[in-house]
C-alpha cells in the first residue's frame, strides 16, 4: 500500500464522514456496551473476591458439632467442643499449616462513658489480625503475642462501633468497659468489604486477647479454629487431617459430617470464583453478540454502500484503478469506520467507567453498590476487545470490497 | 493508433447469443478527429467500451497504438486505460465529494505519481480549461459545462494519446456544448486524437471525420 493512495482513501473517507456516520455510531455503540458490560462483570467478580477476603484469605474455619455417628461404642448425639489446647496440638502435627488461630466470642456490654451498646466481644490471638484481614487504622495496632501472654487487657475496635462510641474522637489509648472490666484501646480497624461471617459483620466488634476472655465471659471453650493452610493446594488434606486429629482426641469417626462443623473457604472461594468467571463470561459473550449485530449491520451498510457507489467505482476503473485499489479503498474504508466508532465507544466507556469509580464505596455488605461501583476497564478486557474488533473489521469489510472489485467496468458506469 | 480487424463482440445471456459486434475493422490514425455515428442498439456502446478498454472483444483484433489489447488481464487493461485513453462522459461523472482539484489529481495517483509532478500537472490543465481559480470547488458548486471541462482535464491528466469522448454535449445547453467543441478543436489541433460518439451531425462536423456503425457494422465513412 503506497502512502499516497492511504492518503486518497482517507481523504475520501473523511469527506464522506457524513454518510458513514451512521454506521461510525453503531460501532461506537457496539464496542461501548462491550466494554462496559466486561468492565462491569470484572468489577463485580473483583469486588466478590474482595469481600470473600473480607471474611479471611484462604482461611478453613472449624467449629465443634455433635456427632451424628456412633463411634467405638459410644453413642450418637455427642457435643464436641474444641479448646485452644487443641491448636498448639494441630498446629504442631500438620506442617501444612501456616497459620492457626482460635476465638471465642460472646455478646458483651460495651462502654466507653455515657455511651452504651451490646455487641459481640472476641477473643483471639495476634495472629487473627493478618488472616482476616484486619488490619489497624494508622495510630494504632492489632492485639500482639504479647498481649495475650501476659493477658493483658486491650481492646481493638471495628471501625462502626468505634464511630459510634467515640462520635469521631480518637479512641487511641481511651478507657473503655467490657461488662464492667476496664480495657484500653489500642486500634481501630481499617475499612473493609466483607460478604460473609458468622455472629455479624467484623466491623462492629471489640477484640480482646483470648487470655483475657475469662474476665468477661465464664466460657471454658473456644467457638472457632481459624485454619491457614501454607499452600491453598493443601486446603482439603489440612481439613482432613483436622478431622482425624480431633477425631482421635475427642473420639468421633473422621467421616463424621456434624461433629466439626467446617467452612473451607478456598473451596467456597473456587466455586465462587467460578461462577463469577461465568457470569463475566456471559456478559462477554452478550456484549460480542451485539457487537456481531453491529458488525452484520456495518457489512449491510457496506453492501449499500458499494452499492450507492457502483458508478464512481466504474468511473475510478475508467480512469486506470486497479482490482486492488478498489479492494483497499472499501477495506480501509471499513477499517477507518471501526477505528472511529471504536475510538469514541471506547473513550465514552473508559470515563463512564473512571467515573462510576470515583462514587464512593459502601462498605455495607448487602448493598448493591459495593459491588457495582467498582467496574473494572483492565488491560486483557481492551486487548480481548481488539481481537474480536479486527476479525469483525476484516469480515465485515472484506467481503462488500471483494464485490466491488469484481464489477464490471461497463455495467457499473451504466448504473443509476 | 487505433486498428480493429474483424472484431466481434458476442452477448450471452443464458442460452440466447447476441451478437452486437459482427466483424467490426475501423482504423484511426494519429492525430484524427472523429465522430462515431449510429442510431441506439446499433454496438455503438459496445464498440467504444472496447476501444477505451473497458471490455473485451471475444473475436478478431485490436491494436492500440501497435499493441494486441484483446487478451489483457483487468489489471492490464486498468493501466492501459490509466496511461493510454481519457474518457469524457456524457454525464461527467465527477466523483461528487471531491474537488476540481482532487477530481483532475485521481488518475495520476492511480498511477503513482509524485506530488510535486501531480500539483504542476492539475494546476496546468485546470488552467488550460480556465477553472484555476474554481481548483477548491464541488462538483455541485459548479455548472454542467464547467463540470465537463473538469472531466475533460481529469481525461488528460495521464496525457493519453487518445480521448474518448461520449455525448460530451449531451446533458448541456448549446451554448456550453460549443464552448466544450472548441476547446476538443483546439485539442486536436495541439495533435491530440479524439474519438467521440454523437447523434447529431451539427456535432458531428466539428470532427475531421465521421464514421457510422449500424447492425454492428461499420458503413462507409463520409
Amino acid at each position: 500500500m503506497k502512502l499516497h493512495l492511504l492518503k486518497l482513501f482517507l481523504n475520501e473517507f473523511k469527506k464522506r464522514k457524513k454518510k458513514t456516520s451512521l454506521i461510525t455510531f453503531a460501532i461506537a455503540w457496539g464496542t461501548l456496551s462491550l466494554l462496559l458490560m466486561m468492565s462491569f462483570g470484572r468489577g463485580l467478580s473483583n469486588q466478590f473476591r474482595i469481600g470473600f477476603q473480607g471474611l479471611g484469605e484462604d482461611l478453613i474455619l472449624v467449629n465443634g458439632g455433635r456427632t451424628s455417628m456412633d463411634y467405638q461404642g459410644l453413642p450418637k448425639g455427642r457435643a464436641i467442643r474444641l479448646f485452644a489446647s487443641d491448636i498448639d496440638l494441630i498446629g504442631r502435627l500438620i506442617p501444612e499449616i501456616k497459620r492457626i488461630c482460635p476465638e471465642s466470642y460472646n455478646l458483651g456490654e460495651i462502654k466507653y462513658k455515657d455511651q452504651e451498646t451490646n455487641r459481640n466481644v472476641r477473643g483471639v490471638y495476634a495472629d487473627f489480625g493478618p488472616m482476616r484481614n484486619t488490619i489497624a487504622q494508622a495510630g494504632g495496632r492489632f492485639i500482639n503475642p504479647d498481649d495475650v501472654t501476659y493477658s493483658r487487657r486491650v481492646a481493638f475496635l471495628g471501625w462502626h462501633l468505634a464511630e459510634e462510641l467515640f462520635k469521631g474522637k480518637n479512641p487511641i489509648n481511651e478507657e473503655i468497659y467490657i461488662n464492667r472490666m476496664p480495657f484500653k484501646v489500642i486500634g481501630v480497624m481499617m475499612k473493609k468489604l466483607q460478604n460473609s461471617n458468622y455472629q455479624g459483620l467484623d466491623y462492629d466488634h471489640v477484640y480482646i486477647p483470648l487470655s483475657t476472655m475469662a474476665l468477661v465471659d465464664s466460657q471454658k471453650y473456644i467457638d472457632m479454629m481459624h485454619i491457614q493452610p501454607t499452600e491453598r493446594k493443601y486446603a482439603r488434606y489440612v481439613e482432613n487431617r483436622v478431622k482425624e486429629i480431633l477425631g482421635e482426641k475427642y473420639r468421633f469417626d473422621k467421616d463424621d459430617k456434624y461433629a466439626l462443623s467446617v467452612f473451607n473457604t478456598i473451596e467456597a472461594g473456587e466455586i465462587a470464583g467460578k461462577v463469577f468467571m461465568g457470569i463475566e463470561i456471559f456478559l462477554g459473550l452478550i456484549g460480542g453478540l451485539t457487537l456481531l449485530i453491529a458488525a452484520v449491520g456495518v457489512t449491510n451498510l457496506m453492501y449499500a454502500m458499494v452499492k450507492e457507489r457502483t458508478r464512481e467505482i466504474g468511473v475510478k476503473m475508467a480512469l486506470g484503478a486497479k482490482r486492488r485499489h478498489i479492494v483497499w479503498q472499501f477495506l480501509l474504508e471499513a477499517l477507518f469506520i471501526f477505528l472511529k466508532g471504536t475510538f469514541w465507544g471506547a473513550l465514552i466507556a473508559f470515563n463512564i467507567v473512571s467515573l462510576v469509580r470515583l462514587a464512593p464505596m459502601n462498605y455495607e455488605m448487602t448493598s448493591i453498590q459495593s459491588y457495582l461501583l467498582r467496574p473494572d476497564f483492565s488491560t486483557d478486557i481492551l486487548v480481548t476487545f481488539i481481537v474480536i474488533m479486527g476479525i469483525l473489521v476484516f469480515f465485515s469489510g472484506i467481503f462488500p470490497a471483494l464485490r466491488a472489485s469484481k464489477m464490471n467496468p461497463v455495467d457499473a458506469l451504466r448504473y443509476e | 493508433m487505433i486498428d480493429m480487424r474483424n472484431l466481434k463482440k458476442v452477448y450471452k445471456t443464458g442460452s440466447i447469443e447476441f451478437e452486437a459486434l459482427k466483424g467490426v475493422f475501423l482504423k484511426i490514425e494519429k492525430g484524427e478527429f472523429v465522430s462515431l455515428m449510429g442510431p441506439s442498439g446499433s454496438g455503438k456502446s459496445t464498440l467504444m467500451n472496447i476501444i477505451g478498454c473497458l471490455d473485451t472483444p471475444t473475436g478478431g483484433s485490436y491494436y492500440l497504438e501497435g499493441r494486441d489489447v484483446s487478451g489483457l488481464t483487468f489489471d492490464q487493461l486498468s493501466e492501459v486505460r490509466n496511461q493510454k485513453v481519457g474518457f469524457v462522459f456524457q454525464s461527467f461523472n465527477l466523483l461528487p465529494y471531491a474537488t476540481a482539484y482532487e477530481n483532475v489529481e485521481l488518475p495520476m495517483l492511480y498511477n503513482g505519481k509524485k506530488a510535486p509532478e501531480r500539483r504542476q500537472r492539475v494546476d496546468e490543465l485546470l488552467t488550460m480549461v480556465g477553472l484555476y481559480d474554481w481548483r477548491k470547488h464541488r462538483p455541485t458548486e459548479l455548472s454542467g459545462g464547467q463540470q465537463q471541462r473538469v472531466a475533460i482535464a481529469r481525461a488528460l491528466a495521464m496525457d493519453p494519446p487518445i480521448l474518448l469522448a461520449d455525448e460530451p454535449t449531451g446533458n448541456l445547453d448549446s451554448k456550453s456544448g460549443e464552448e466544450i467543441l472548441d476547446l476538443f478543436t483546439s485539442l486536436w489541433k495541439a495533435g491530440r486524437t479524439i474519438l467521440m460518439v454523437t447523434h447529431d451531425t451539427k456535432i458531428a462536423a466539428y470532427s475531421q471525420r465521421t464514421v457510422h456503425i449500424l447492425d454492428g457494422k461499420m458503413e462507409a465513412d463520409i
